[in-house]
């Protein structure tokens, strides 16, 4: 019924309210209300963000993917985040929905634009980019303040990282998102990003893509110093072995085998930058023991 | 078997349609021969070629010496020779040759050009089965191809129940059936990757299109043994399986025990394909083209067409991996989708020419 009637006629959302014109990160201009009091996230990074900037009060829905915080879990689900389910969404009545590029919920936007649902996309690359996200939001959810505290805070604890390995000897490393099949980190993986600026640099950063698929051969001829192993948190004990055929890299025969939460590395949100101390501590320990 | 079954089976090839029926011993051997040498041959040229570039000249002489010398490659390099690429072909090898043979003993038992492990629904059943042993015994090995040849006979015994009519089983009531049970299986599978965590949805997608990359030492033992064991039994009862292709009563008066063969043949064929689907997902059109190909240059006679299906299965998908592998190297593509691209426009020739 509900779904039916939004077909014909927008949902009334906040007709009283002023509302404002805002850029997202893909570049689209989107019409949201001046005070946005409901708001869904379809990713865990966003639903982090919105907690973070102190915005977790107004998300009325979230997915089954979004555990942290604890808070979050008991937000309504309106299923994972490859697929959302388009009713439950509508019937929340949600003036905004936040994606992100990295789910790739492209045709699901569209469906929600069909509905004249606003739908603000993000896009980080990198920590940088994770910085300006938490600062759009941020603009976007009127908590600019707490959200420009929040970056500085995370940006004070990037630099920490990057002054203390700064002088030491980058490591190749290898980022192994799952054993069998291999995947990898690509170029366009902001975990690439953070592997830089942890002090290493990832064998495989020139592999188009983000996750790419990746050949056993090529990882062995990469000869990895250190292999990074996403596990643990929402993973439980998945991927928590090395491939096969990495066995006997550099890597694996010096024990230089790092198991970091998986969550840090595979979610563009604040705590990233807990997986970027993560890694700098595993990839150079010797720079934080001074 | 006697000078009159004999004479009366030459006839019922020849009233089947399959005037080239009946080899000699030597015919097979010859063939045979050949095809084993172009597999070698082909094992040999593909293990050249990969995502890294290796010496060819030092790589032919560790191959040649079995692995005793390093022949001047790195250890990197002899790793990347001997523990990667060569065990992947081999398993490639296996798989193919597993496939083939399955199909070519559908084909002539059902009475169906199109009876295959994939289109019958039989490669799903071993997917299932793998996918439970994946969710439910992770830990133990040994559950994936157990599981997977428990679903590969569950799907197998269905599609044949499915397909029984009051007047028999007819080819399209057999075709039928196996599309429902796939489509089924699809559906199941498809439920239980949407109640698995994202992390492995990824590589169980990417598994279920065909993946040769990540096996272990006893998993490919148990395929390469599977294949070998498995395509010799079919073999040694392929002289029933042709008289079976002229129907199952003409067989049963021709002195073949129908019941028993009809039994070896599911058991046999489902141990094969589950057997490649635990190791490496499901590869299709293999058991489609390659007995269909064998059979249009050896002709029909199962005692050729087997043991010629199996080894020329082996050679397509060595050296379709090969292509999955390097072309678009250091990424990688799951080599089901290489055969469905040679093998589904190949059947479509195939067609329009028969």
């Amino acid at each position: 019924m509900l779904l039916a009637c939004s077909v014909n006629k927008p949902i009334p959302i906040a007709e009283s309210h002023d509302t404002r014109r805002v850029t997202d990160e893909a570049g689209k201009s989107v019409s949201v209300p001046a005070e946005i009091e409901r708001f869904i996230s379809l990713a865990p990074n966003l639903t982090e963000i919105a907690f973070a900037i102190g915005a977790g009060d107004r998300l009325v829905g979230n997915t089954t993917f979004c555990d942290y915080p604890e808070e979050a879990k008991r937000v309504q689900r309106v299923g994972d985040t490859l697929q959302p389910s388009i009713e439950r969404i509508l019937a929340l009545r949600p003036q905004v929905v936040l994606v992100s590029t990295s789910s790739q919920l492209e045709a699901f936007s569209k469906q929600l634009d069909e509905h004249r649902i606003a739908v603000y996309v993000t896009d980080p690359r990198d920590l940088e980019g994770v910085f300006r996200s938490i600062e759009n939001l941020g603009k976007l959810l009127n908590q600019e303040q707490r959200a420009e505290e929040t970056v500085s805070q995370l940006r004070k604890r990037a630099t920490t990282v990057t002054e203390a390995v700064k002088s030491t000897k980058p490591s190749r490393v290898f980022y192994q998102l799952s054993a069998e099949p291999l995947y990898t980190a690509g170029h366009d993986s902001f975990v690439t990003d953070l592997i830089r600026r942890a002090g290493g640099v990832s064998v495989t950063s020139d592999v188009p893509e983000a996750w790419p698929r990746y050949s056993q051969e090529a990882a062995v001829a990469a000869r990895p110093e250190a292999i990074i192993l996403p596990t643990d948190g929402s993973m439980g004990s998945a991927n928590s072995e090395v491939a096969e055929g990495l066995k006997r890299s550099p890597a694996a025969l010096s024990g230089k085998v790092y198991r970091i939460n998986g969550d840090f590395l595979s979610r563009p949100g604040p705590r990233a930058v807990d997986g970027l101390e993560a890694l700098a501590h595993a990839l150079h320990p010797e720079a934080f023991n001074k | 078997m006697t000078a009159k079954t004999e004479a009366t089976l030459e006839h019922g090839l020849k009233v089947g349609g399959l005037d080239d029926g009946r080899v000699t011993l030597r015919q097979t051997l010859v063939a045979c021969s050949l095809l084993l040498v172009a597999l070698l041959a082909g094992i040999l040229v593909t293990s050249l070629f990969g995502s890294e570039r290796l010496p060819a000249r030092a790589s032919i002489c560790a191959l040649a010496s079995l692995g005793q010398h390093s022949c001047g490659l790195t250890p990197d390099q002899y790793a990347i020779l001997l523990e990667i690429r060569l065990p992947r072909i081999f398993l490639a090898a296996a798989v193919g040759a597993s496939l083939a043979a399955a199909g070519a003993s559908y084909q002539a038992l059902l009475r169906n050009p199109l009876a295959e492990p994939y289109l019958l629904g039989v490669s799903n059943g071993a997917a299932v089965g793998t996918m439970i042993a994946l969710v439910f015994f992770g830990t133990w090995e040994w559950s994936r191809p157990l599981m997977a040849f428990t679903g590969a006979l569950a799907a197998t015994f269905v599609v044949y129940r499915l397909a029984q009519g009051r007047a028999g089983a007819s080819p399209e009531r057999l075709i039928l059936a196996g599309v429902i049970v796939t489509t089924f299986l699809s559906s199941a599978i498809v439920f239980v990757t949407t109640l698995m965590d994202a992390t492995r949805i990824r590589s169980f997608t990417f598994w279920l299109l065909g993946d040769l990359s990540g096996t272990t030492t006893s998993l490919l033992a148990l395929a390469i043994i599977v294949a070998i064991i498995g395509t010799a039994v079919l073999a040694a009862n392929a002289r029933s399986l042709n008289l079976l292709m002229l129907g199952e009563r003409d067989a049963f008066d021709l002195g073949v025990e129908v019941g028993r063969v009809r039994l070896i043949v599911f058991f046999v064929a489902s141990l094969l394909v589950g057997s490649s689907v635990a190791s490496s997902g499901s590869v299709g059109y293999v058991g489609l083209v390659v007995p269909h190909l064998v059979r249009l240059s050896l002709g029909s006679d199962n005692r050729i067409a087997v043991p010629a299906a199996a080894l020329a299965g082996a050679l397509f998908v060595v050296v379709a991996d090969t292509v999955a592998r390097t072309i678009i190297a250091p990424r990688e593509l799951p080599v089901g989708a290489i055969t469905a691209l040679i093998g589904a426009p190949l059947f479509v020739y195939l067609l329009k020419r028969g």
